[in-house]
């Protein structure tokens, strides 16, 4: 009893702190001898003989039984994040929570998806056949053929028009009208920036061809591209209920919408806030279809949409009925011990993760553990005086000991990683002992800090004499004028990653004869520092990542100038072997896996050396559920949202 | 007459004061680093791409306008009552502030009423019961309730109330999945509302104890209250009659302010409760500089105060009649 009592005093103290997040490792520090990054080989890559796999564990009275054949029971989803009443897609509300009801739960039939094991396929239940031409203008067509037998919520049938709707609809101006959308998603297509700009009604990119079939093409400077299957990615949206009364005409130009197609059309179909599809779309097509949102609570009820034809794998749901409830972390575990929820997922500090642990043992719960997609990070401002030195930033790296820094941050859940990589990914899987033998881990050594620092000239104390040790901070002479080495650190209020950092990093740098000065702010002042729209420079920050399912680091370490910072290259990197060794990965073709292996290495070696991010920690994640869950299977790359469709309740 | 010249004089008062405060908080949130445009468009745009969203969404919100170009722009809408875009939600402010503020002043409201239920009577009885076993129990109780944080009340309270003696939800506005209506969905909202109204009172209770028992003991000293005894009069009429009129004073003040406070989000209890009011709205705007949605607030709190100011006055000059407005 005292153990809880101080575990909910003790959670008091991360009221009102911003955890930053993230991280990857080689290095185990986790607590959890079963838990091991979970298996997330792509199915064409070659099989990764040691691959970890994601650790489940449940009492043995839950084992028992069988997955229903109808859908039954309900489960009620603790989030962290509200869910908000925005249903359409992430650019009007890109929050975790609805992020994942929009793509996962609510909306479906995406001609492509990626897999539970992150490969990007052509989805077997929705496309029949997916031809792909490449032009002689360096345009790509793929044409898509629609499997029968799709249907909407409403039993209306889903068509190729919808598709083509979908495309025409989110890429028009018309739709920028609707509370300042951002018409972002199919930019690739061919003729999309002339649509765009409504210089054209005829969208060039699209082909509606049949009602069963229809084509994408892309534009040539978007290619070649690794992930370019990713281009034929589609999701429909119901003509008949966004733009009634209008059609889609095909002509050798491309496509348009025929009929009352307006800003003020789609202000009333999409934005009403009573019926609108932003916000009460009745007519989907994903796993769960929504019955219920309630505003003052905050909480969204869906039920199974019985139309649904189950997902890549065939796999319809078989949960009736989902609710999802606002949890803070402070009292999650108590909810789930409560029964007030069902599941709680992607917990990620000790704070959470040992209450639960504590239930598991009583056998009140289960859980399931993998490792974070990204990690907590140092960032450092490449293009700032000192750290735009390669030196400087391996010194500031042997300066802390990650291992520790990693344990004591997670309780002992999460693990240190080396370069720009998740636990998760095939590469890494593939590459374990190539990482070992190849990749600099940065173990902690003052004594190896001060020599990097005093081969790149930090070689002068304050005076310009020689540098010895108690001289303080050091300095270099940089055309004539002598410099010191004083790292100005940006950091959020309130985050324990900062605190802990404080604790751990001036002492050693001052050891190595660097000066580290820091400041604390507010997240988006952090963000408007690091995009260099600030009035102050600094030289790192510590916040965290997460990997897309595209990652393209081709993009994140351009040396062009108009990648730098927006979420870019925000360590403004201009290093040119860095560039090239991402840059070459950008044209493999999808399906050669030795090609992009290689370059794969190749990058992260050089990233290893280049430095300018040191991973601090990886999560490793914990999802907790009541033992009437089963067949409960997360992983960083296949959430809660799609572990629904599979995993099934007691009533 | 002359009251109706004083009450000119502070609505002129009040409107000079709105004026200069709202040029002032306009000020200050545009000087604020960080642009609620880029905070807008999270995600992964093409540079290109993301530049012209960026311009076009300066543009359309009136961004990209000089300061006082947007401050004119901003007021003569809110005095229209436009309070204008949110950026976080990208819906009109009106759309997303209505829930939060029903959830606001309905958790304010019955805490309001409990603390004066509980501390009026308790303050009195302490102050007529000086120095017994009572009253010293009452103050150090009085004075722990408003010395503690409200978190770790909270905290506490889930701990006893919630988990050891589940007697309560432990946060939310309504149970996960609930579909009653009418007298089952009030009593639904009542039981969540139970802990976080118990706590927002503790510091009330302990704080408005104090402020009447000072009152009446003071008031109990006056030569009136011997008078009135030695004219026979009951105690009960003595007490609630002549001296807690007389207490009444201080009591207005923190009445007033409280029902300012109806409007104002606790940030901690809403948190920690899950209680989706104008607290945790205000902390979300701030931290997407959803000015939008923060200055409404703001300006809203700021009429509030102001014309709370003058309630004051007024129910001043009803409490106690040797009060005039013209002084």
């Amino acid at each position: 009893m005292k153990r809880k009592l101080l575990s909910v005093l003790l959670a008091s103290s991360m009221l009102v702190s911003l955890t930053a997040c993230g991280g990857n490792n080689d290095s185990a520090v986790t607590n959890n001898e079963d838990a091991a990054p979970q298996t997330q080989a792509q199915t064409e890559a070659p099989a990764a003989t040691d691959a970890a796999e994601p650790s489940t564990e449940a009492s043995d009275d839950t084992q028992a039984g069988e997955r229903p054949t109808t859908p039954q029971g309900q489960l009620i989803i603790g989030a962290i994040t509200d869910l908000e009443q925005d249903f359409y897609d992430p650019t009007f509300n890109s929050n975790a929570t609805n992020y994942k009801i929009t793509e996962n739960v609510l909306h479906g039939y995406t001609t492509v998806i990626t897999t539970k094991e992150g490969e990007w396929i052509t989805d077997p239940m929705v496309v029949s056949a997916l031809d792909t031409v490449e032009n002689e203008d360096g345009t790509k067509t793929f044409t898509i053929t629609l499997n029968d037998g799709l249907l909407w919520s409403d039993n209306s049938a889903v068509t190729a028009k919808d598709y083509a709707f979908a495309m025409l609809l989110e890429s028009s101006p018309e739709m920028m009208g609707v509370d300042n959308y951002s018409a972002t998603r199919y930019t690739y297509l061919d003729g999309y920036d002339e649509f765009n700009a409504g210089d054209t009604e005829v969208l060039k990119g699209v082909h509606l061809i049949d009602d069963k079939t229809f084509s994408v093409t892309v534009k040539a400077d978007e290619l070649p591209y690794h992930y370019d299957l990713a281009y034929a990615s589609v999701t429909p949206r119901p003509i008949a209920v966004i733009a009634p009364g209008c059609d889609i005409e095909d002509s050798e130009e491309g496509a348009t919408i025929m009929g009352d197609f307006t800003t003020d059309v789609l202000l009333k179909t999409i934005g009403d806030p009573d019926t609108g599809y932003r916000y009460n779309p009745q007519v989907t097509c994903g796993p769960y279809k929504l019955v219920s949102y309630d505003a003052s609570s905050r909480q969204g009820t869906f039920e199974v949409n019985e139309n649904y034809v189950g997902n890549y794998a065939g796999i319809k749901p078989m949960i009736k009925t989902l609710i999802i409830k606002t949890v803070k972390s402070e009292t999650q575990i108590n909810e789930l011990k409560a029964g007030t929820v069902d599941l709680l997922f992607e917990i990620g500090e000790a704070e959470g993760i040992e209450p639960g642990l504590d239930l598991v043992d009583e056998g009140l719960v289960q859980k399931h553990t993998y490792f974070r997609y990204g990690y907590g990070l140092i960032r450092f401002d490449c293009s700032q005086f000192p750290t735009d030195s390669q030196s400087v930033r391996q010194a500031v790296a042997y300066c802390l000991d990650r291992n520790e820094f990693a344990r004591q941050y997670s309780g002992g859940y999460a693990t240190v990683v080396h370069g720009e990589y998740g636990l998760s990914q095939w590469e890494y899987l593939d590459s374990k002992d190539w990482i070992d033998e190849n990749l600099n881990t940065y173990e902690k050594d003052i004594e190896k800090a001060k020599e990097v620092l005093a081969a790149d000239g930090w070689t002068l104390n304050k005076d310009g004499g020689e540098y010895k040790d108690g001289d303080g901070t050091r300095y270099k002479d940089v055309d004539g004028e002598l410099k010191p080495l004083v790292i100005e650190w940006c950091n959020t209020e309130g985050n324990p990653v900062s605190e802990l950092l404080n604790t751990m990093l001036p002492e050693a740098m001052q050891d190595a004869g660097m000066e580290l000065k820091t400041t604390t702010t507010d997240f988006p002042t952090l963000l408007t520092a690091m995009d260099h729209e600030g009035e102050t420079m600094y030289n790192m920050y510590n916040l965290a990542t997460g990997f897309s399912l595209q990652h393209s680091p081709w993009y994140y370490y351009s040396c062009d100038d108009k990648w730098m910072g927006g979420g870019y290259n925000s360590s403004w990197i201009k290093d040119k072997d860095l560039e090239a060794s991402a840059v070459a990965l950008k044209t493999i073709p999808f399906d050669d896996n030795d090609a992009w292996l290689e370059a794969w290495r190749t990058f992260q070696k050089t990233w290893n050396e280049k430095l300018p991010v040191v991973p601090l920690y990886s999560n490793e994640y914990h999802d907790f559920y009541t033992n009437k869950v089963h067949d409960w299977d997360t992983s960083s790359i296949w959430d809660w949202s799609a572990a629904v469709t599979e995993a099934w309740v007691e009533e | 007459m002359r009251t109706g010249r004083f009450l000119l004089k502070r609505l002129v008062y009040i409107i000079f004061v709105f004026f200069i405060i709202s040029i002032l908080m306009f000020a200050i949130y545009k000087a604020m680093p960080g642009d609620p445009v880029k905070m807008m468009l999270q995600g992964n745009i093409k540079p290109e791409v993301y530049q012209l969203q960026y311009d076009n969404m300066k543009e359309k919100l009136g961004l990209d306008k000089p300061v006082p170009v947007q401050y004119m722009k901003w007021i003569t809408n809110m005095l229209r009552g436009d309070f204008g875009y949110s950026t976080e939600y990208r819906r009109p402010v009106k759309d997303v502030i209505g829930v939060p503020m029903r959830n606001t002043v309905l958790l304010n409201i019955f805490s309001m009423i409990l603390v004066f239920a509980i501390s009026i009577p308790l303050g009195i009885t302490t102050a007529v019961k000086k120095n017994s076993i009572l009253d010293k129990v009452v103050q150090v109780v009085t004075i722990v309730g408003y010395s503690i944080p409200s978190f770790v009340i909270a905290l506490l309270a889930i701990y006893v109330f919630a988990i050891r003696i589940p007697l309560f939800p432990i946060s939310g506005v309504r149970t996960a999945g609930f579909t009653g209506t009418g007298f089952d969905a009030f009593v639904d909202t009542a039981k969540h509302m139970a802990l976080p109204v118990l706590v927002m009172s503790v510091g009330g209770i302990g704080s408005i104890t104090r402020y009447v028992r000072a009152s009446m003991i003071e008031a109990l000293r006056m030569d009136y209250i011997r008078t009135a005894r030695s004219k026979g009069l009951r105690e009960k009429v003595v007490i609630y009659v002549h001296a807690f009129r007389n207490a009444l004073i201080p009591v207005v003040t923190v009445t007033t302010w409280w029902l300012i406070g109806l409007f104002g989000g606790s940030v901690v209890i809403e948190t920690i409760f899950v209680w989706d009011g104008l607290g945790k709205m205000m902390i979300s705007g701030l931290n997407q500089r959803d000015f939008s949605v923060v200055l409404a607030m703001q300006m809203f709190y700021v009429i509030l105060s102001l014309a709370g100011n003058v309630l004051m006055d007024i129910a001043y000059t009803l409490v106690d009649p040797r009060v005039k407005l013209e002084n």
